[in-house]
Protein backbone atom coordinates (compact mmCIF):
# COMPACT_ATOMS: atom_id res chain seq x y z
CA UNK A 1 0.00 0.00 0.00
CA UNK A 2 3.16 2.48 0.95
CA UNK A 3 3.88 2.03 -2.91
CA UNK A 4 0.99 3.10 -4.20
CA UNK A 5 0.83 5.95 -1.98
CA UNK A 6 4.78 6.77 -3.06
CA UNK A 7 3.40 6.56 -6.71
CA UNK A 8 1.27 9.15 -6.18
CA UNK A 9 3.05 11.27 -3.58
CA UNK A 10 6.74 9.99 -3.95
CA UNK A 11 8.81 10.40 -0.26
CA UNK A 12 6.17 12.98 0.88
CA UNK A 13 3.98 9.79 0.99
CA UNK A 14 5.58 10.11 4.26
CA UNK A 15 3.23 13.04 5.44
CA UNK A 16 0.02 10.21 5.17
CA UNK A 17 -1.02 8.46 8.57
CA UNK A 18 -2.40 4.88 8.09
CA UNK A 19 -4.66 3.90 11.08
CA UNK A 20 -6.05 0.79 10.76
CA UNK A 21 -5.69 1.18 7.04
CA UNK A 22 -7.51 4.93 6.97
CA UNK A 23 -5.29 7.33 5.45
CA UNK A 24 -5.05 10.84 6.49
CA UNK A 25 -2.85 13.75 5.84
CA UNK A 26 -0.81 16.25 3.43
CA UNK A 27 1.42 15.26 0.70
CA UNK A 28 3.23 16.68 -2.34
CA UNK A 29 1.42 16.12 -5.56
CA UNK A 30 3.79 17.47 -8.66
CA UNK A 31 5.43 19.78 -6.58
CA UNK A 32 1.90 21.40 -4.91
CA UNK A 33 0.47 20.16 -1.90
CA UNK A 34 -2.47 18.56 -1.19
CA UNK A 35 -4.43 17.22 1.89
CA UNK A 36 -5.33 13.41 1.39
CA UNK A 37 -7.70 10.98 2.97
CA UNK A 38 -8.69 7.74 1.79
CA UNK A 39 -8.94 3.69 2.78
CA UNK A 40 -6.17 1.27 1.55
CA UNK A 41 -6.17 -2.54 1.49
CA UNK A 42 -10.10 -3.27 1.00
CA UNK A 43 -10.77 -2.25 4.54
CA UNK A 44 -14.14 -2.22 5.70
CA UNK A 45 -15.28 1.67 6.47
CA UNK A 46 -17.49 2.30 9.77
CA UNK A 47 -18.43 5.16 12.42
CA UNK A 48 -14.90 5.62 13.54
CA UNK A 49 -13.52 5.69 10.20
CA UNK A 50 -15.56 8.35 9.24
CA UNK A 51 -14.45 10.83 12.04
CA UNK A 52 -10.99 10.40 11.45
CA UNK A 53 -11.55 11.50 7.41
CA UNK A 54 -13.86 13.87 8.43
CA UNK A 55 -11.60 15.58 11.12
CA UNK A 56 -8.62 15.44 9.07
CA UNK A 57 -11.24 17.47 6.37
CA UNK A 58 -11.87 20.02 8.70
CA UNK A 59 -8.42 20.24 9.70
CA UNK A 60 -7.52 21.03 5.93
CA UNK A 61 -10.15 23.56 5.86
CA UNK A 62 -9.22 25.18 8.94
CA UNK A 63 -5.59 25.23 8.29
CA UNK A 64 -4.76 24.93 5.26
CA UNK A 65 -7.21 27.62 2.82
CA UNK A 66 -8.27 25.85 -0.50
CA UNK A 67 -5.82 23.13 -0.68
CA UNK A 68 -7.09 20.78 -3.06
CA UNK A 69 -8.49 17.18 -1.00
CA UNK A 70 -7.28 14.28 -2.64
CA UNK A 71 -9.75 11.07 -2.25
CA UNK A 72 -8.28 7.68 -2.48
CA UNK A 73 -10.78 4.67 -2.30
CA UNK A 74 -10.21 1.46 -1.81
CA UNK A 75 -12.87 -0.03 0.45
CA UNK A 76 -15.24 -3.01 0.19
CA UNK A 77 -17.74 -1.44 2.35
CA UNK A 78 -19.53 -0.45 5.26
CA UNK A 79 -19.07 -2.84 8.10
CA UNK A 80 -22.37 -4.61 8.76
CA UNK A 81 -22.53 -4.00 12.73
CA UNK A 82 -25.57 -3.34 15.03
CA UNK A 83 -23.89 -1.63 17.49
CA UNK A 84 -22.64 0.97 14.98
CA UNK A 85 -26.42 0.99 13.03
CA UNK A 86 -27.42 1.61 16.73
CA UNK A 87 -24.67 4.64 16.54
CA UNK A 88 -26.28 6.06 13.43
CA UNK A 89 -24.10 4.69 11.51
CA UNK A 90 -26.02 6.49 8.18
CA UNK A 91 -25.38 10.05 9.96
CA UNK A 92 -21.07 9.06 10.57
CA UNK A 93 -21.39 9.23 6.62
CA UNK A 94 -23.86 11.89 6.25
CA UNK A 95 -21.38 14.19 8.72
CA UNK A 96 -18.49 13.31 6.26
CA UNK A 97 -20.29 13.91 3.11
CA UNK A 98 -21.03 17.52 4.92
CA UNK A 99 -17.88 18.23 5.73
CA UNK A 100 -16.88 17.66 2.34
CA UNK A 101 -19.32 20.09 1.04
CA UNK A 102 -18.46 22.96 3.56
CA UNK A 103 -14.78 22.24 1.91
CA UNK A 104 -16.09 22.45 -1.73
CA UNK A 105 -18.06 25.55 -0.83
CA UNK A 106 -14.82 27.30 1.01
CA UNK A 107 -12.94 26.94 -2.56
CA UNK A 108 -11.38 23.17 -1.69
CA UNK A 109 -11.20 21.12 -5.07
CA UNK A 110 -12.56 17.83 -4.37
CA UNK A 111 -10.84 14.67 -6.21
CA UNK A 112 -11.35 11.35 -6.10
CA UNK A 113 -9.03 7.74 -7.09
CA UNK A 114 -10.64 4.44 -6.99
CA UNK A 115 -7.54 2.24 -6.58
CA UNK A 116 -8.98 -0.60 -5.71
CA UNK A 117 -12.14 -1.86 -4.08
CA UNK A 118 -14.95 0.74 -4.34
CA UNK A 119 -18.17 -0.92 -2.92
CA UNK A 120 -21.68 0.22 -2.33
CA UNK A 121 -21.68 2.55 0.73
CA UNK A 122 -17.73 3.11 1.44
CA UNK A 123 -17.79 4.53 -2.28
CA UNK A 124 -20.72 6.83 -1.72
CA UNK A 125 -19.70 7.92 1.62
CA UNK A 126 -17.28 10.23 0.46
CA UNK A 127 -15.22 9.37 -2.83
CA UNK A 128 -18.52 9.68 -4.90
CA UNK A 129 -18.88 13.41 -3.80
CA UNK A 130 -15.92 14.75 -5.62
CA UNK A 131 -16.09 17.30 -8.39
CA UNK A 132 -14.28 14.74 -10.32
CA UNK A 133 -13.72 11.12 -9.67
CA UNK A 134 -11.03 8.61 -11.75
CA UNK A 135 -10.29 4.82 -11.23
CA UNK A 136 -6.74 2.76 -11.94
CA UNK A 137 -7.71 0.05 -14.37
CA UNK A 138 -7.09 -2.53 -11.82
CA UNK A 139 -9.94 -1.42 -9.56
CA UNK A 140 -13.33 -2.55 -7.96
CA UNK A 141 -15.81 -0.72 -8.48
CA UNK A 142 -19.53 -1.35 -8.29
CA UNK A 143 -22.47 -2.12 -5.99
CA UNK A 144 -21.70 -5.02 -5.66
CA UNK A 145 -19.93 -8.74 -7.75
CA UNK A 146 -22.62 -10.57 -9.38
CA UNK A 147 -22.49 -13.43 -7.41
CA UNK A 148 -23.70 -11.50 -4.31
CA UNK A 149 -26.12 -9.96 -6.96
CA UNK A 150 -27.33 -13.14 -7.69
CA UNK A 151 -28.08 -14.61 -4.12
CA UNK A 152 -29.87 -11.46 -2.99
CA UNK A 153 -32.01 -11.13 -6.07
CA UNK A 154 -32.74 -14.93 -6.89
CA UNK A 155 -31.26 -14.22 -10.43
CA UNK A 156 -28.84 -17.24 -11.51
CA UNK A 157 -25.26 -15.86 -12.27
CA UNK A 158 -25.15 -16.89 -15.68
CA UNK A 159 -27.66 -14.67 -16.61
CA UNK A 160 -26.47 -12.11 -14.88
CA UNK A 161 -23.12 -12.28 -16.54
CA UNK A 162 -24.63 -12.86 -20.20
CA UNK A 163 -26.51 -9.67 -19.99
CA UNK A 164 -23.35 -7.61 -17.98
CA UNK A 165 -22.53 -7.81 -21.64
CA UNK A 166 -24.95 -5.45 -23.16
CA UNK A 167 -25.74 -3.87 -19.48
CA UNK A 168 -22.45 -2.46 -18.17
CA UNK A 169 -24.18 -1.65 -15.01
CA UNK A 170 -24.60 -5.03 -14.07
CA UNK A 171 -20.92 -5.57 -14.18
CA UNK A 172 -18.15 -4.92 -11.82
CA UNK A 173 -14.85 -2.64 -12.42
CA UNK A 174 -13.81 0.59 -13.60
CA UNK A 175 -13.96 -0.05 -17.55
CA UNK A 176 -18.10 -0.36 -16.65
CA UNK A 177 -18.00 2.23 -14.16
CA UNK A 178 -16.71 5.02 -16.95
CA UNK A 179 -19.32 3.85 -19.46
CA UNK A 180 -22.49 4.85 -16.35
CA UNK A 181 -20.41 7.99 -16.10
CA UNK A 182 -19.47 7.12 -12.75
CA UNK A 183 -15.92 8.19 -13.52
CA UNK A 184 -14.21 10.43 -15.96
CA UNK A 185 -11.48 8.17 -16.71
CA UNK A 186 -9.73 4.62 -16.43
CA UNK A 187 -5.74 5.24 -15.24
CA UNK A 188 -3.28 2.53 -15.52
CA UNK A 189 -1.20 1.70 -12.98
CA UNK A 190 2.31 3.83 -14.32
CA UNK A 191 5.03 6.84 -13.46
CA UNK A 192 1.92 9.17 -15.43
CA UNK A 193 -0.18 9.27 -12.14
CA UNK A 194 1.20 11.82 -10.61
CA UNK A 195 1.13 14.33 -13.78
CA UNK A 196 -2.57 12.99 -14.42
CA UNK A 197 -4.01 13.55 -11.06
CA UNK A 198 -2.02 16.71 -10.89
CA UNK A 199 -4.19 17.77 -14.10
CA UNK A 200 -7.74 16.78 -12.91
CA UNK A 201 -7.06 18.63 -9.90
CA UNK A 202 -6.44 21.93 -12.17
CA UNK A 203 -9.35 20.80 -14.59
CA UNK A 204 -12.09 19.72 -11.84
CA UNK A 205 -15.19 22.20 -11.52
CA UNK A 206 -18.04 21.66 -9.08
CA UNK A 207 -20.69 20.78 -12.02
CA UNK A 208 -21.91 17.21 -11.67
CA UNK A 209 -21.63 15.88 -15.06
CA UNK A 210 -22.32 12.26 -14.37
CA UNK A 211 -25.26 11.83 -16.33
CA UNK A 212 -24.45 13.81 -19.08
CA UNK A 213 -21.07 10.95 -19.80
CA UNK A 214 -23.33 8.25 -18.83
CA UNK A 215 -25.59 8.70 -21.82
CA UNK A 216 -22.91 10.28 -23.93
CA UNK A 217 -20.78 6.53 -23.17
CA UNK A 218 -24.18 4.42 -23.63
CA UNK A 219 -24.09 2.92 -19.93
CA UNK A 220 -27.12 4.95 -18.21
CA UNK A 221 -29.06 5.85 -21.61
CA UNK A 222 -31.73 7.38 -19.61
CA UNK A 223 -30.58 8.97 -16.36
CA UNK A 224 -30.22 12.74 -18.13
CA UNK A 225 -33.36 13.16 -19.83
CA UNK A 226 -35.37 12.13 -17.15
CA UNK A 227 -33.61 14.61 -15.09
CA UNK A 228 -33.92 17.27 -17.67
CA UNK A 229 -37.58 16.60 -17.95
CA UNK A 230 -38.43 16.84 -14.74
CA UNK A 231 -36.33 20.14 -14.58
CA UNK A 232 -38.99 21.29 -17.45
CA UNK A 233 -41.82 20.25 -16.82
CA UNK A 234 -41.36 21.66 -12.89
CA UNK A 235 -40.70 24.86 -14.52
CA UNK A 236 -43.87 25.07 -16.58
CA UNK B 1 -56.72 14.46 14.89
CA UNK B 2 -57.55 11.84 12.07
CA UNK B 3 -56.28 8.53 13.42
CA UNK B 4 -55.08 7.01 9.52
CA UNK B 5 -52.13 5.14 10.14
CA UNK B 6 -49.74 6.56 8.28
CA UNK B 7 -47.31 3.88 7.67
CA UNK B 8 -50.44 1.41 6.40
CA UNK B 9 -50.78 3.78 3.50
CA UNK B 10 -49.40 3.46 0.17
CA UNK B 11 -47.35 6.24 -1.59
CA UNK B 12 -50.47 8.45 -3.21
CA UNK B 13 -52.70 8.15 -0.56
CA UNK B 14 -49.40 8.78 1.48
CA UNK B 15 -49.58 12.68 -0.79
CA UNK B 16 -53.28 12.85 -0.92
CA UNK B 17 -53.75 12.71 2.96
CA UNK B 18 -50.88 15.09 3.64
CA UNK B 19 -51.25 18.05 0.98
CA UNK B 20 -53.12 20.31 0.85
CA UNK B 21 -56.73 18.90 -1.54
CA UNK B 22 -56.19 18.69 -5.06
CA UNK B 23 -52.66 20.86 -4.63
CA UNK B 24 -50.24 17.64 -6.11
CA UNK B 25 -49.34 18.00 -9.42
CA UNK B 26 -47.56 14.78 -10.24
CA UNK B 27 -44.47 15.36 -12.71
CA UNK B 28 -44.03 12.43 -15.23
CA UNK B 29 -47.25 10.85 -13.88
CA UNK B 30 -47.50 6.49 -14.78
CA UNK B 31 -49.62 6.98 -17.85
CA UNK B 32 -46.24 8.74 -19.60
CA UNK B 33 -44.91 5.09 -18.66
CA UNK B 34 -41.68 6.10 -18.16
CA UNK B 35 -39.92 3.14 -16.48
CA UNK B 36 -37.01 0.63 -15.98
CA UNK B 37 -35.23 -0.68 -18.80
CA UNK B 38 -33.69 -3.14 -17.17
CA UNK B 39 -36.30 -4.94 -15.08
CA UNK B 40 -37.85 -6.59 -18.49
CA UNK B 41 -34.11 -8.32 -19.30
CA UNK B 42 -34.16 -9.62 -15.91
CA UNK B 43 -37.83 -11.05 -16.57
CA UNK B 44 -38.98 -8.75 -13.76
CA UNK B 45 -42.48 -6.91 -14.19
CA UNK B 46 -41.93 -2.85 -14.21
CA UNK B 47 -43.96 -0.28 -12.99
CA UNK B 48 -45.32 2.82 -14.83
CA UNK B 49 -43.73 5.31 -12.08
CA UNK B 50 -40.39 3.15 -11.45
CA UNK B 51 -41.86 2.71 -8.01
CA UNK B 52 -41.33 6.75 -6.75
CA UNK B 53 -44.04 9.66 -7.60
CA UNK B 54 -42.83 13.32 -7.45
CA UNK B 55 -44.08 16.76 -8.35
CA UNK B 56 -45.39 19.98 -6.49
CA UNK B 57 -47.97 20.71 -3.77
CA UNK B 58 -48.96 22.69 -1.29
CA UNK B 59 -49.33 21.92 2.54
CA UNK B 60 -51.16 24.51 4.47
CA UNK B 61 -50.93 26.91 1.50
CA UNK B 62 -46.80 26.70 1.54
CA UNK B 63 -45.71 25.50 -2.02
CA UNK B 64 -43.35 22.54 -2.17
CA UNK B 65 -41.57 19.46 -4.01
CA UNK B 66 -42.91 16.18 -2.97
CA UNK B 67 -41.77 12.69 -3.23
CA UNK B 68 -43.43 9.54 -2.23
CA UNK B 69 -41.58 5.79 -2.86
CA UNK B 70 -43.65 3.00 -3.26
CA UNK B 71 -42.54 0.41 -0.76
CA UNK B 72 -44.78 -2.27 -2.95
CA UNK B 73 -42.49 -2.03 -6.02
CA UNK B 74 -39.14 -3.69 -5.73
CA UNK B 75 -38.52 -2.52 -1.61
CA UNK B 76 -39.07 0.89 -3.16
CA UNK B 77 -35.53 0.26 -4.73
CA UNK B 78 -33.58 3.04 -6.48
CA UNK B 79 -33.16 2.11 -10.08
CA UNK B 80 -31.70 4.55 -13.03
CA UNK B 81 -35.56 6.42 -13.20
CA UNK B 82 -35.95 6.22 -10.29
CA UNK B 83 -33.18 8.47 -9.13
CA UNK B 84 -32.89 10.50 -11.86
CA UNK B 85 -36.74 11.55 -10.97
CA UNK B 86 -35.00 12.05 -7.31
CA UNK B 87 -32.18 14.47 -8.73
CA UNK B 88 -34.65 16.25 -11.27
CA UNK B 89 -36.91 17.26 -8.63
CA UNK B 90 -33.78 18.09 -6.07
CA UNK B 91 -32.72 20.36 -8.87
CA UNK B 92 -36.44 21.67 -9.35
CA UNK B 93 -36.18 22.47 -5.44
CA UNK B 94 -33.05 24.48 -5.33
CA UNK B 95 -33.95 26.71 -8.36
CA UNK B 96 -37.00 27.42 -7.00
CA UNK B 97 -35.84 27.55 -3.38
CA UNK B 98 -38.84 25.38 -2.14
CA UNK B 99 -38.82 23.33 0.21
CA UNK B 100 -38.51 19.30 -0.93
CA UNK B 101 -40.11 16.85 1.16
CA UNK B 102 -39.25 12.88 0.44
CA UNK B 103 -42.02 10.29 2.12
CA UNK B 104 -38.89 7.56 2.02
CA UNK B 105 -39.68 3.89 1.97
CA UNK B 106 -36.68 2.62 0.48
CA UNK B 107 -34.13 -0.21 1.20
CA UNK B 108 -31.63 1.39 -1.26
CA UNK B 109 -30.22 0.78 -4.31
CA UNK B 110 -31.91 -1.15 -6.72
CA UNK B 111 -29.90 -4.32 -7.00
CA UNK B 112 -31.27 -5.74 -10.11
CA UNK B 113 -29.68 -2.08 -11.89
CA UNK B 114 -26.51 -2.48 -9.88
CA UNK B 115 -24.44 0.67 -10.08
CA UNK B 116 -26.28 2.29 -12.76
CA UNK B 117 -29.07 3.61 -9.12
CA UNK B 118 -25.76 3.89 -6.92
CA UNK B 119 -24.34 6.86 -9.48
CA UNK B 120 -28.09 7.74 -9.07
CA UNK B 121 -27.97 8.14 -5.77
CA UNK B 122 -24.71 9.87 -5.59
CA UNK B 123 -26.06 12.88 -7.90
CA UNK B 124 -29.16 12.56 -5.54
CA UNK B 125 -26.88 13.40 -2.63
CA UNK B 126 -24.74 16.08 -3.95
CA UNK B 127 -28.90 17.68 -5.21
CA UNK B 128 -29.54 17.75 -1.84
CA UNK B 129 -26.88 19.76 -0.80
CA UNK B 130 -27.75 22.22 -3.87
CA UNK B 131 -31.08 22.23 -2.05
CA UNK B 132 -29.16 23.45 1.33
CA UNK B 133 -27.01 25.94 -0.11
CA UNK B 134 -29.90 27.65 -1.95
CA UNK B 135 -31.67 27.43 1.29
CA UNK B 136 -34.36 25.41 0.18
CA UNK B 137 -35.44 23.09 3.42
CA UNK B 138 -34.97 19.30 2.80
CA UNK B 139 -37.29 17.19 4.95
CA UNK B 140 -36.92 12.95 4.79
CA UNK B 141 -40.13 11.78 6.11
CA UNK B 142 -39.56 8.35 7.54
CA UNK B 143 -42.61 6.37 8.72
CA UNK B 144 -42.72 3.08 6.80
CA UNK B 145 -41.57 -0.32 7.88
CA UNK B 146 -38.81 -0.80 4.79
CA UNK B 147 -37.72 2.76 6.36
CA UNK B 148 -34.66 4.30 4.90
CA UNK B 149 -31.97 1.77 3.85
CA UNK B 150 -28.71 1.88 2.17
CA UNK B 151 -27.96 4.63 0.15
CA UNK B 152 -31.04 6.12 0.96
CA UNK B 153 -30.48 5.85 4.65
CA UNK B 154 -27.10 8.03 3.78
CA UNK B 155 -29.38 10.50 1.85
CA UNK B 156 -31.69 10.75 4.31
CA UNK B 157 -28.67 11.90 6.70
CA UNK B 158 -27.73 14.37 4.49
CA UNK B 159 -31.02 16.49 4.77
CA UNK B 160 -31.58 19.53 6.84
CA UNK B 161 -34.07 17.78 8.92
CA UNK B 162 -35.91 13.99 9.19
CA UNK B 163 -39.45 13.29 10.60
CA UNK B 164 -40.56 10.34 12.08
CA UNK B 165 -42.65 7.76 13.79
CA UNK B 166 -41.96 4.94 15.82
CA UNK B 167 -42.52 2.62 12.91
CA UNK B 168 -39.83 4.20 11.14
CA UNK B 169 -35.98 2.95 10.60
CA UNK B 170 -33.14 4.33 9.04
CA UNK B 171 -30.00 2.75 8.55
CA UNK B 172 -27.17 1.26 5.87
CA UNK B 173 -27.15 -2.33 6.51
CA UNK B 174 -30.58 -3.81 7.39
CA UNK B 175 -30.82 -6.82 10.16
CA UNK B 176 -30.85 -9.50 8.00
CA UNK B 177 -27.67 -8.56 5.97
CA UNK B 178 -25.75 -8.12 9.72
CA UNK B 179 -27.20 -11.69 10.71
CA UNK B 180 -26.00 -13.00 7.70
CA UNK B 181 -22.44 -11.91 8.00
CA UNK B 182 -22.17 -11.52 12.06
CA UNK B 183 -24.19 -14.37 12.95
CA UNK B 184 -27.64 -14.94 15.26
CA UNK B 185 -25.73 -14.34 18.20
CA UNK B 186 -25.21 -10.79 17.30
CA UNK B 187 -28.44 -9.74 15.77
CA UNK B 188 -31.55 -12.00 15.78
CA UNK B 189 -33.42 -9.80 12.37
CA UNK B 190 -36.74 -11.67 14.17
CA UNK B 191 -36.63 -9.98 17.44
CA UNK B 192 -38.61 -7.33 16.32
CA UNK B 193 -38.55 -5.44 19.93
CA UNK B 194 -34.40 -5.08 19.27
CA UNK B 195 -34.44 -4.24 15.09
CA UNK B 196 -36.57 -1.32 16.18
CA UNK B 197 -35.09 -0.26 19.25
CA UNK B 198 -31.81 -0.66 17.16
CA UNK B 199 -32.59 1.78 14.19
CA UNK B 200 -36.46 3.14 14.76
CA UNK B 201 -37.55 6.61 15.44
CA UNK B 202 -37.49 6.73 19.12
CA UNK B 203 -34.04 5.34 19.26
CA UNK B 204 -33.08 8.26 16.55
CA UNK B 205 -34.92 10.64 18.06
CA UNK B 206 -33.11 10.58 21.94
CA UNK B 207 -29.80 10.49 19.84
CA UNK B 208 -31.01 13.89 17.89
CA UNK B 209 -30.54 12.14 14.65
CA UNK B 210 -34.78 12.61 14.02
CA UNK B 211 -35.39 16.45 14.82
CA UNK B 212 -39.30 15.35 15.20
CA UNK B 213 -40.66 12.15 16.07
CA UNK B 214 -44.61 12.13 15.43
CA UNK B 215 -47.48 9.26 16.44
CA UNK B 216 -48.43 7.46 13.44
CA UNK B 217 -50.93 9.29 11.83
CA UNK B 218 -51.21 11.70 8.52
CA UNK B 219 -52.11 14.34 10.26
CA UNK B 220 -49.29 14.37 12.63
CA UNK B 221 -46.84 13.59 9.96
CA UNK B 222 -48.26 16.70 8.17
CA UNK B 223 -48.15 18.82 11.35
CA UNK B 224 -44.74 17.74 11.71
CA UNK B 225 -43.45 18.64 8.04
CA UNK B 226 -45.39 22.02 8.61
CA UNK B 227 -43.02 22.38 11.28
CA UNK B 228 -40.00 22.29 9.57
CA UNK B 229 -40.42 23.70 6.44
CA UNK B 230 -39.53 27.42 7.01
CA UNK B 231 -36.27 26.62 8.48
CA UNK B 232 -32.92 25.67 6.12
CA UNK B 233 -29.78 24.88 8.00
CA UNK B 234 -27.14 25.49 5.59
CA UNK B 235 -24.14 23.99 6.40
CA UNK B 236 -21.17 25.97 7.47
CA UNK B 237 -17.83 24.99 9.33
CA UNK B 238 -18.83 26.30 12.74
CA UNK B 239 -21.72 23.71 12.27
CA UNK B 240 -20.12 20.09 11.37
CA UNK B 241 -17.40 21.43 13.95
CA UNK B 242 -19.75 20.71 16.58
CA UNK B 243 -20.79 17.65 14.85
CA UNK B 244 -17.60 16.37 14.46
CA UNK B 245 -17.43 16.84 18.57
CA UNK B 246 -20.47 15.46 19.19
CA UNK B 247 -20.54 12.44 17.05
CA UNK B 248 -17.18 11.63 18.77
CA UNK B 249 -18.84 12.34 22.24
CA UNK B 250 -21.46 9.77 21.26
CA UNK B 251 -18.78 7.51 20.06
CA UNK B 252 -16.69 7.13 22.76
CA UNK B 253 -19.85 7.12 25.20
CA UNK B 254 -21.56 4.16 23.63
CA UNK B 255 -19.21 2.78 20.59
CA UNK B 256 -19.12 -0.39 23.61
CA UNK B 257 -22.76 -0.43 24.12
CA UNK B 258 -24.61 -3.00 22.47
CA UNK B 259 -28.07 -3.02 24.93
CA UNK B 260 -30.06 -0.25 23.56
CA UNK B 261 -32.16 0.14 26.80
CA UNK B 262 -28.69 1.02 28.67
CA UNK B 263 -28.03 4.04 25.93
CA UNK B 264 -32.16 4.96 26.37
CA UNK B 265 -31.66 5.12 30.45
CA UNK B 266 -27.96 6.87 30.24
CA UNK B 267 -30.06 9.33 28.17
CA UNK B 268 -32.23 10.08 30.56
CA UNK B 269 -35.22 7.81 30.32
CA UNK B 270 -35.94 6.92 33.54
CA UNK B 271 -38.50 3.97 32.75
CA UNK B 272 -37.57 2.35 29.84
CA UNK B 273 -40.05 -0.60 29.88
CA UNK B 274 -43.70 2.67 30.24
CA UNK B 275 -41.09 4.71 27.58
CA UNK B 276 -40.95 1.53 25.06
CA UNK B 277 -44.73 1.17 25.02
CA UNK B 278 -45.54 4.76 24.61
CA UNK B 279 -47.48 6.46 21.68
CA UNK B 280 -44.67 8.90 19.90
CA UNK B 281 -46.07 12.00 21.49
CA UNK B 282 -46.28 10.60 24.63
CA UNK B 283 -42.67 9.56 24.31
CA UNK B 284 -41.96 13.53 23.27
CA UNK B 285 -43.52 14.69 26.27
CA UNK B 286 -43.07 12.54 29.32
CA UNK B 287 -40.37 10.33 28.97
CA UNK B 288 -37.63 12.10 26.46
CA UNK B 289 -35.27 14.71 27.94
CA UNK B 290 -36.43 18.46 26.88
CA UNK B 291 -34.12 19.23 24.09
CA UNK B 292 -33.00 22.71 24.41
Amino acid sequence: MTNLLARFFGDSASGITLTDKIATGYASLNGSAVCVIGTVEGTYINDAAALLLSAQVLDCIESKPGMPIVMLVDSAGQEPNRTAEMLGLPFYFGHLLTCLEVAREAGHKLVTVATGKAIGGAFLCYGMFADAIYALDSASLGLMPVEAMSAVTKIPVATLQELSKTLPALEFGAGPFALLGGVMEVWPTDDSLPAKLSAAIDAATTEDTRALLGKERGGRPQALDVQQRVLAESAA
Amino acid sequence: MSRVPYHELKARERIAAIVDPGSFSEIIPPPERVMSAYLPKLGIPVAFDDGIAIGRASIAGKPLYLAAQVGQFVGGSVGEVHSAKLVGLLKSAARDRLPCVFLVESGGVRLHEGSSGEIGIAEAIRAVFDCRAAGAPTIAVIGSDIGAYGGMGILSACCDFRLMTEHGRIGISGPIVIEKWMGKEAFDSSNRALVWKTSGGKTRFLLGDAEALVNDSTDAVRDGILSLLSRSAKPDLAFVKARQKFLQERLDTFGKTPDPDAIWAALGIRDVAAATLAEASEFVESFAPKKP
